[in-house]
């Protein structure tokens, strides 16, 4: 799959200073879940799954997901922010694989 | 004599292999120690256990507090397909620099990796609010543990209907 990592967020249209506004951030990705053998044993191996996302803005840390394989295929989180500057917000997704997913937002005021 | 002879080749030979294996061991123990906290480190929230197991993992049997008053769960009564259901928790509490919302848990009772996620909060969020599609494996409780700055737990639960399950296998 060549579209693993694909990030979308979507933030409000018109955000007002001191808003506390709520994104929403949607990223490809299988989410292997678990599997298991004909006689119900689970398969080892290293699966791949999104583990970590972290949210900054201005280059501060807004919170973070800690993530399990409870969690759908091409996962979609929303979040909260408070907006003060206008900046950047930037989501990291990283997998068990190794690799990182960023996705960035541009907060402009209207 | 003759069994004085038999028995010292024997003794170098066991020696040296006691001690090529203690070597070995010792490379083995120097693998382990190194690997082992990485590969527990990579399950350490995810692991296949009951969920009283994880709450007690997680929480070490701290009281938890009803918090259905301040939290709010957002999520279908009935599931119909179980590998997508979304859901969402608010927090109806003040996110100030002394007094936050440290930690968003959403655990699925029936699931095989109970603890779905965790969110950590900084006060910069403004508000304790996430969202998430998370998978359900079959009919049960999903609830959100809440853990406040100051350590206190509230939890809220509701159950869901799940008519196909998500989690496969």
């Amino acid at each position: 799959m060549s579209d693993i990592g694909k990030v979308r967020i979507r933030v409000p249209s018109s955000i007002k200073t001191g808003d506390v506004v709520k994104v929403r951030a949607l990223v490809i990705h299988p989410m292997e879940r678990i599997e298991r053998d004909a006689q119900g044993k689970i398969i080892d191996r290293k699966y791949n799954f999104i583990d970590k996302v972290t949210v900054t803005y201005l280059g501060k840390p807004v919170l973070s997901f800690d993530t399990t394989q409870s969690i759908s295929e091409n996962p979609f989180f929303s979040f909260a922010f408070k907006a003060t500057d206008p900046g950047t917000l930037k989501i990291v997704f990283s997998d068990t694989s190794g690799g990182k997913y960023e996705g960035t937002a541009d907060i402009k005021f209207s | 004599m003759a069994s004085d002879r038999m028995t010292t080749p024997r003794e170098g030979v066991t020696r040296r292999a006691v001690v090529g294996g203690l070597s070995a061991l010792g490379a083995a123990a120097v693998v382990g120690t190194l690997a082992i906290p990485r590969e527990a480190a990579a399950q350490a929230l995810g692991m296949q256990e009951s969920v009283e197991a994880a709450m007690k993992r997680v929480f070490g049997g701290r009281p938890i507090k009803d918090g259905s008053a301040l939290i709010k769960l957002d999520i279908p009564l009935i599931a119909e397909n179980g590998a997508v259901v979304p859901v969402s928790v608010e927090v109806n509490s003040p996110m100030t620099a002394v007094n936050y919302v440290k930690h968003v848990y959403v655990v699925a009772d029936k699931n095989r990796i109970p603890i779905v996620t965790r969110v950590a909060f900084t006060p910069q969020a403004g508000q304790a609010y996430m969202g998430a599609n998370i998978r359900l494996g079959e009919t049960g409780d999903v609830r959100a543990i809440v853990e406040q700055s100051d350590g206190t737990l509230l939890q809220t639960k509701r159950e869901v209907k799940v008519t196909v399950g998500g989690c496969g296998g």
